[in-house]
């Protein structure tokens, strides 16, 4: 029964595609929505589609389901052992035809927790003269070693290939200066035009290719992928099929944190193998970390730190560079009471006792950048955390009336107009407060966050909370305005700036009572919310 | 240094073939390119061209004719043969000698352009598009002697506007000066082009010549062909009036109409019949006429047909013709565990969508808005259903 034409996606082992789970990410609908039906989809291969590739040379040696198990049976041993020693009998995994044995031991050194990957990569690859898929995509969340991996097997195995940045072209003349500068040398990247277009590019690697021929693939490594979606429309498809159009053994690597589907043309294109890298496991994070131990102490020592580490911060960060900088950053304060000698190596819940409330506190400044990581190393003289963070330094220094324009600002954006009367009028009617209050609207305001407003409506609630006479002069007027420059007021219609614009307060609640404060001004009073 | 692509028609190397049997013979006679002598069913249309440009050179004035009628109506056909005939006429010193050039709105990539070729066309000379328009200006504004007149023949005249008119406002104002001695024959597809299109001053300069094709009707489909078989024995007769009245019924278009044929002539070819015959032509009507996405929806895998009734489920669901990629999802889901198949992931269901959407079944937004992707039926619901209930 034909059910998919033409796609091939790398499958997915069974027990990963529960339907709930499937759902709950894709709900999230930002950009890394990395999705789980092919969560660790990667570890095995199908063996029957890979051998109906049309050009019936993607050989595919052992990597397969046998690797697989072996892999998985050695993830559980690792996670049982807390030091990093355990990896020995994983080196030598790599294994394929065409490639010298010692350089793939090198590879497979560099690459702690990526075997399964690497290997899989390389059976697609199939030896040096052999023709590879014309594109492969490579997904997965951010420091999960996909360049990593990549980078390690081009150059360990000095295979032809460029890497070209996605964010660093600008525009595509970059781009195929790039490829061709790397491949052909800079004869031919100068026989570019000014602005040179996909044709050009086909044309002039065409000619080189007659002119040097390789016996080995060209591989073309695209970073940051995502961002070609954002170029000319015909620029991703073209890149796609280059194997095709330069009619040469060339293939293209996609690398990106964005899911294949968000990247389909509207009009249809080649689909590329899809090879997702799953998240490190804890057990895997503490093995990569535990590799880059301290000279001057114990194996044991730094793992058993690195452990802590990841008990703290795992919770919210599995990223490997962040928790790599984060390790590096408090390991000096992990090993002073040991440099003191009040503590011995192995007493590790005294350790433990010393370094945990630091690590948390390193979780509110220095993880969310409120302090920077420089400072946080000085710190050691004084309290952690006496020092302010970039949030403490809002406060900002307004002139007197510009302080009640603000306050009148975010009292007309956060209350419904039909309520000015009850708050601002000194004489209104008798109001029931069972009609006043209507129940949808209580504690919404703040959540929905801030409406627009007229400027008559800003005007009168002004002249309402100011106490004293002021008089409507064009210093009140441009003093709106530069609120509008500072940000802290946002006009909202653009069609007409004279008549009746429209603005809405865009600071946060706790900026406002701090200046309100300032002006001996009770806000909360005023505020529908919290009435 | 490499930018020397000149394009050109790649060179035969032998000569064109000879036709070999009576069907080969009729399929040469019915290619569109073989314009016959005399065009049938045109002979009024003819006339009229004939006798305007004929009296604008014998009197040595100018004018304008504008010309209009549907695609494959003979407009630029007869033309042509009225021009062929004024030619010999000329040659017989039957009527003054003229200057014929023809420029097509098509062959331009900017309608500017249009100065260039004519006068490249008169005198031979290049110019930039402002000094051609410059030079032009004066050479019909101020009289010369032994000045010969110039027929201009302005084909797909519509492709020539500009937000300001000025190309046609010129074609149409030279032909009013006195000493222009210029007749312009304009070409174009609608009839109320100068009303639609065209601000008044120009309109006003066109004129009031103006010329209507009808579309053939199906006796004069019959009366082509024939006349172009010319005795040649390859059709039933049955078999050209079908034609001929299918082709009259939906557009009257000629070329259509030999289309066909010549499609009949192949298929006949191929079921080694000596005649072309009723179902010959039934067959190639079918090819021409009938609407590939019923096809298409036939040969679609068996995901995409169950992704096809989901979005109708969830458009008789909803009321509406719109729906967004997850309402269609749950549908598609539920359909796929009636039908006894394992229900498909987020990536397959959308991998079946963009497919759909590729080759134009379906209407979809960019592909990064993901799941919230609006999806819409670009045939109609009917012809889905049809195409799916035929299996």
């Amino acid at each position: 029964m034909k059910v998919f034409r033409h796609q091939i996606i790398l499958p997915v082992a069974k027990d990963e595609r529960q339907e709930g789970e499937d759902e709950r990410v894709h709900d999230a609908h930002d950009g890394q929505d990395v999705g789980p039906a092919h969560r660790a989809g990667s570890q095995r291969v199908f063996v029957c589609l890979l051998a109906a590739h049309p050009l019936h040379l993607v050989t595919v040696p052992a990597v397969g389901v046998d690797h697989a198990a072996q892999n998985q049976a050695g993830t559980w041993n690792r996670s049982s052992i807390i030091s990093g020693v355990a990896q020995t009998g994983m080196a030598g995994l790599l294994e394929h035809p065409g490639y010298d044995g010692e350089k793939l031991r090198r590879v497979s050194e560099q690459l702690p927790c990526r075997e399964v990957q690497a290997g899989m990569l390389l059976s697609l690859m199939g030896e040096p003269q052999q023709y590879c898929y014309p594109s492969l995509f490579i997904y997965g969340h951010r420091a999960s070693g996909k360049s990593h991996v990549v980078n390690v097997l081009m150059k360990e195995l000095e295979l032809p290939h460029v890497t070209v940045s996605c964010v660093e072209c600008v525009s595509v003349a970059l781009l195929f200066e790039q490829v061709l500068l790397s491949f052909f040398g800079c004869d031919a990247a100068s026989l570019l035009p000014r602005s040179p277009s996909i044709s050009d590019f086909v044309r002039i690697y065409k000619q080189q290719t007659s002119e040097f021929p390789s016996k080995q693939t060209r591989y073309i490594v695209m970073e940051q992928a995502e961002l070609l979606r954002d170029a000319n429309v015909n620029l991703l498809p073209a890149l796609l099929r280059l194997q095709e159009l330069v009619e040469d053994n060339v293939s293209v690597i996609l690398l990106s944190e964005i899911v294949w589907d968000k990247f389909r043309p509207n009009t249809g294109c080649f689909e590329p193998l899809l090879l997702h890298f799953p998240d490190y496991s804890k057990a895997e994070l503490l093995h990569i970390l535990s590799a880059h131990r301290h000279p001057s102490y114990s194996a044991g020592f730094y793992s058993s730190y690195v452990n802590i580490l990841l008990g703290v911060f795992y919770a919210v960060c599995r990223d490997l560079r962040e928790l790599r900088h984060l390790a590096a950053l408090n390991f000096s304060k992990f090993c002073e009471p040991v440099a003191a000698g009040k503590v011995k190596e192995t007493e590790t819940h005294k350790l433990w006792k010393n370094i945990e409330p630091h690590l948390k506190k390193a979780m509110q400044t220095v993880y969310l950048r409120e302090v920077s990581s420089l400072q946080w190393e000085q710190m050691d003289e004084h309290e952690t955390g006496a020092l302010r963070g970039l949030s403490a330094h809002t406060h900002v220094e307004l002139p007197y009336y510009s302080k009640f324009l603000l306050i009148a600002a975010y009292l007309a954006s956060y209350n419904p107009a039909r309520t000015d009367k009850r708050f601002f009028v000194k004489h209104h009617g008798k109001i029931k407060k069972t009609n006043f209050l209507k129940k949808n609207e209580k504690t919404s305001n703040h959540l929905l966050g801030p409406k627009p407003f007229p400027l008559d409506r800003l005007l009168a609630i002004f002249y309402s909370v100011v106490d004293s006479r002021v008089a409507p002069t064009a210093s009140i007027f441009s003093q709106i305005s530069s609120l509008v420059t500072l940000q802290l007021l946002t006009l909202v219609s653009h069609d007409d700036q004279l008549d009746s614009p429209k603005y809405k307060c865009s600071v946060s609640l706790d900026f406002i009572s701090a200046i309100s404060r300032t002006v001996n001004f009770d806000i909360v009073k005023y505020l529908y919310d919290f009435l | 240094t490499h930018h020397h692509a000149t394009p050109s028609i790649p060179n035969r190397a032998q000569p064109a073939r000879r036709p070999g049997n009576i069907l080969e013979e009729a399929r040469a006679r019915l290619h569109v390119s073989a314009v016959p002598e005399s065009l049938p069913c045109r002979e009024q249309e003819f006339q009229d061209i004939y006798s305007f440009v004929e009296s604008k050179v014998l009197d040595g004035t100018g004018g304008c004719m504008y010309v209009s009628g549907v695609p494959g109506t003979g407009k630029t056909a007869t033309v042509q043969e009225v021009m062929r005939c004024l030619q010999h006429a000329a040659e017989q010193d039957e009527i003054p000698p003229f200057v014929f050039i023809q420029i097509n709105g098509m062959k331009m990539t900017d309608p500017h352009q249009a100065y260039a070729q004519i006068l490249q066309k008169l005198t031979g000379q290049k110019a930039t598009a402002d000094h051609a328009a410059a030079l032009l200006e004066k050479r019909f504004s101020h009289p010369a002697p032994r000045k010969e007149t110039t027929v201009l023949l302005v084909d797909e005249l519509d492709l020539l506007w500009t937000r300001k008119q000025n190309v046609m406002y010129n074609l149409f104002d030279w032909p009013t000066r006195r000493h222009a001695r210029l007749v312009v024959l304009a070409i174009a597809n609608t009839m109320d082009l100068p009303e639609r299109i065209l601000i008044n001053r120009v309109a006003s300069r066109l004129g009031l010549t103006r010329m209507s094709f009808q579309p053939y009707s199906f006796k004069q489909l019959q009366q082509i062909v024939t006349s172009r078989l010319n005795k040649l024995k390859a059709f039933e007769d049955d078999a050209l009036q079908i034609v001929s009245r299918k082709v009259a019924a939906l557009s009257g278009d000629a070329r259509r109409c030999l289309d066909i044929c010549r499609r009949a002539t192949e298929i006949c070819e191929r079921s080694a019949a000596r005649l072309v015959g009723m179902s010959h032509v039934m067959q190639a009507l079918d090819e021409m006429f009938s609407s590939p996405y019923v096809a298409a929806i036939r040969s679609a895998s068996t995901q995409e047909q169950l992704f096809l009734r989901a979005v109708i489920a969830e458009f008789r669901r909803l009321g509406l013709e719109e729906a967004t990629f997850q309402q269609v999802r749950s549908k598609h889901q539920a359909l796929c565990r009636v039908e006894g198949l394992q229900p498909v992931g987020v990536s397959e269901g959308l991998a079946a969508c963009r497919r759909l959407g590729a080759c134009r079944l379906l209407l979809l937004e960019p592909s990064c808005l993901g799941v919230l992707q609006r999806v819409r039926l670009n045939v109609s619901q009917d012809d889905v259903l049809f195409a799916l209930k035929a299996d």
